[in-house]
């Protein structure tokens, strides 16, 4: 697997466990929130990560009737779950900044560079 | 919920589905459900979630394609990738249900067979008489060839599920398998001597003996 789907992966993986922890959702749910997040990643590719997350029993998964009437299987947050999810926020906060900083960095140089050439 | 109501409800639900869409579902269904290694009530739980999120993708003018992507193969392998391994308790029921079931179904023949030639072709005895220890060798060869036969034919399954094969061709690799399966049974028992203690068995008991181990492997099956 290539380095950038790894890291897609691990961001998804800790985005759906923040979606899961405000609200038990099911499969199509969640894919609708991450879409409202902006997060256009393809619906069906949440099926393998969910059942990850359960191998990992960071989420375990519930039939229940849906609002709409049929059976559904609604996931929640487990208390590895939630360990797992505020272990990612402290990663994530802690790589967010430097990234940020050092992309700015660059573009900053390319920006100096175009300038120099003009 | 059961396994069994489960894949009663998704046949149900199948039928809501566009022809396009329903193929390319089923294919992604037959491979996954043809992972035999995998805990199977999850295998249905996954398969009914992949069914739902189709249904709604569908009613709002999506399809297969938009939700799983182009390639249903390496979507299905994904699934069966991450899904739990069978339980050994389950395992184990699995084969114990395939050993009831071939024994029963070779008794039960056998003792139909004898039974007919005995009652048409007026032959000596009601009686078949057998060699201990060739016979349990015997078994103790068609057992695992059953299995590697079953393992076989599985795999080619999975290899054909997402490949467009001519009625033809399927049909040669079918009689060939078959041909090849039956001639390895006829030889071993041409060509196994017989030895070990003897044994006189009346052929009713053989059918009776047929008829409680296939309905045994049947109840099994049911309640698994």
């Amino acid at each position: 697997m290539s380095l950038r789907s790894q890291l897609l992966k691990g961001i998804l993986e800790g985005c759906i466990l923040a979606i899961i922890s405000r609200n038990a959702v099911y499969g199509y749910e969640l894919s609708v929130k991450l879409q409202e997040y902006g997060l256009t990643v393809s619906e069906g590719s949440i099926y393998p990560i969910l059942l990850r997350l359960q191998k990992e029993k960071l989420i375990r998964g519930e039939m229940k009737k849906s609002p709409s009437g049929p059976n559904r299987k609604y996931y929640f947050l487990t208390e590895e779950g939630a360990q797992a999810l505020e272990d990612f926020q402290k990663n994530w906060e802690e790589i967010k900044p430097p990234v940020d900083s050092l992309l700015r960095k660059e573009t900053d140089h390319a920006q100096e560079r175009n300038d120099q050439v003009e | 919920m059961h396994k069994k109501e489960m894949i009663k409800s998704n046949n149900e639900k199948r039928k809501e589905l566009t022809e396009e869409n329903r193929e390319y579902y089923e294919d992604m269904l037959l491979y996954i459900r043809l992972s035999y290694s995998k805990s199977e009530l999850d295998m249905e739980e996954v398969l009914a979630e992949l069914l739902d999120h189709l249904l709604e993708a569908q009613s709002q003018g999506r399809t297969a394609e938009d939700v799983f992507g182009n390639d249903p193969k390496a979507y299905a392998e994904d699934i069966v990738g991450e899904l739990p391994t069978m339980m050994t308790k389950e395992k184990f029921s699995l084969i114990s249900i395939g050993i009831l079931g071939f024994l029963g179904v070779s008794a039960l023949f056998t003792g139909i067979g004898d039974l007919l030639a005995y009652i048409i072709m007026d032959q000596s005895e009601p009686t078949r008489t057998i060699h201990i220890g060739s016979s349990l060798l015997e078994t103790g060869i068609f057992i695992p060839l059953a299995f590697f036969f079953t393992y076989v034919t599985i795999q080619y399954l999975r290899w054909s599920t997402f490949r467009k094969i001519k009625r033809s061709t399927e049909f040669i690799i079918t009689f060939l398998f078959g041909g090849a399966m039956f001639l390895v049974y006829f030889f071993l028992i041409l060509f196994l001597p017989e030895f070990g203690p003897e044994l006189s068995i009346p052929l009713y008991v053989s059918v009776i003996v047929g008829i409680v181990l296939t309905i045994s492997a049947w109840v099994l099956t049911k309640k698994s």
